[in-house]
């Protein structure tokens, strides 16, 4: 597995914790295990997506930083040229993320 | 308002073509317990949602239901993406592909195209709240018809992982609904439509 690959896995299954913590704290919202959980699922992935958008391509249009994004040039048509990153990486739907 | 972020929920990595399986699945996508049924049912029925908490929880499964789609649609691509003109033959994909090649465009299995009346938006929060319990059972019904009959592993892990999630939304619609009990009369929450008779 790539690098790219493992980080990538390792934001899906911190978002998938966040994904399941915002439905149960919708309907439990005084639940401080709960809180803590979520707050400790935030901040590690604020932390891994950071990450990942300086070495590899931005997940989200707030991450889109020409002057930072995909240090490795990894799934780009333009390497070493400050362009839109946005654009950068595979499609979603390409099998493994494109790795 | 929504923002993309670019990834899928579970991952999906299907090596195999098979358009077959693309063909059943797909009811998942346009069909009648589908994922497009789902985000549209909870995103519709939101708005009138007499319950802040609720209408809350209804946006945030509807978003999670749009994630569902993508994986869907992503399993019925990489199934067809490799397939020939012999492959195309394929029993159960044959017609598919004579309208729409490869292109994923939603409907059920049997072929009956998406519907808006798959779903129900009633502007009653009681009737609404019951319809989304039995959606999400209905989906967990049609995810475990699909697992039985699917072999490869590479279907059957994101088949799971989806089908858990409808077990999650079902019990969070529950949790909801004894709320919205707890808010309206609870001598008698069935006697009027709460999102009407009853303005708050």
């Amino acid at each position: 597995m790539s690098e790219r690959a493992k980080l990538l896995k390792e934001i899906q299954e911190v978002g998938f914790t966040m994904d399941d913590l915002l439905l149960y704290l919708d309907t439990h919202p005084l639940d401080q295990d709960a809180l803590k959980a979520f707050a400790q699922a935030r901040e590690r992935r604020y932390q891994l997506t950071r990450e990942y958008s300086g070495r590899f391509e931005p997940l989200t249009l707030c991450q889109v930083c020409p002057d930072t994004n995909n240090k490795t040039g990894t799934f780009t048509k333009y390497p070493g040229q400050k362009h839109f990153t946005w654009s950068d990486g595979p499609l979603p739907w390409d099998n493994q993320g494109g790795v | 308002m929504w923002t993309y972020e670019k990834r899928l929920q579970y991952p999906v990595n299907i090596t195999k073509t098979c358009p077959k399986t693309a063909s059943l699945i797909i009811s998942q996508f346009g069909g009648p317990d589908g994922e497009m049924a789902a985000s549209m049912r909870y995103l519709s029925q939101r708005y009138t949602m007499p319950c802040k908490e609720v209408a809350g929880l209804l946006t945030d499964i509807g978003t999670e239901e749009l994630a569902h789609l993508e994986i869907i649609c992503a399993m019925i691509f990489q199934l067809t993406k490799n397939m020939n003109a012999q492959d195309a033959q394929t029993a159960g994909f044959d017609a598919y592909y004579v309208d729409h090649t490869a292109g994923i465009w939603p409907t059920a299995a049997a072929g009956v195209p998406f519907n808006a009346c798959e779903f129900q938006s009633k502007g009653d929060a009681i009737t609404d709240l019951f319809e989304d319990l039995a959606a999400e059972q209905k989906a967990r019904s049609t995810y475990e018809n699909l697992i039985r009959i699917t072999p490869d592993p590479e279907v059957r892990e994101p088949l799971k992982y989806l089908r858990e999630r409808e077990v999650v939304h079902f019990q969070r619609f529950g949790e909801a609904l004894e709320k919205l009990k707890t808010d309206l009369d609870a001598k008698n929450f069935y006697y009027f439509n709460a999102e009407f008779d009853h303005k708050r």
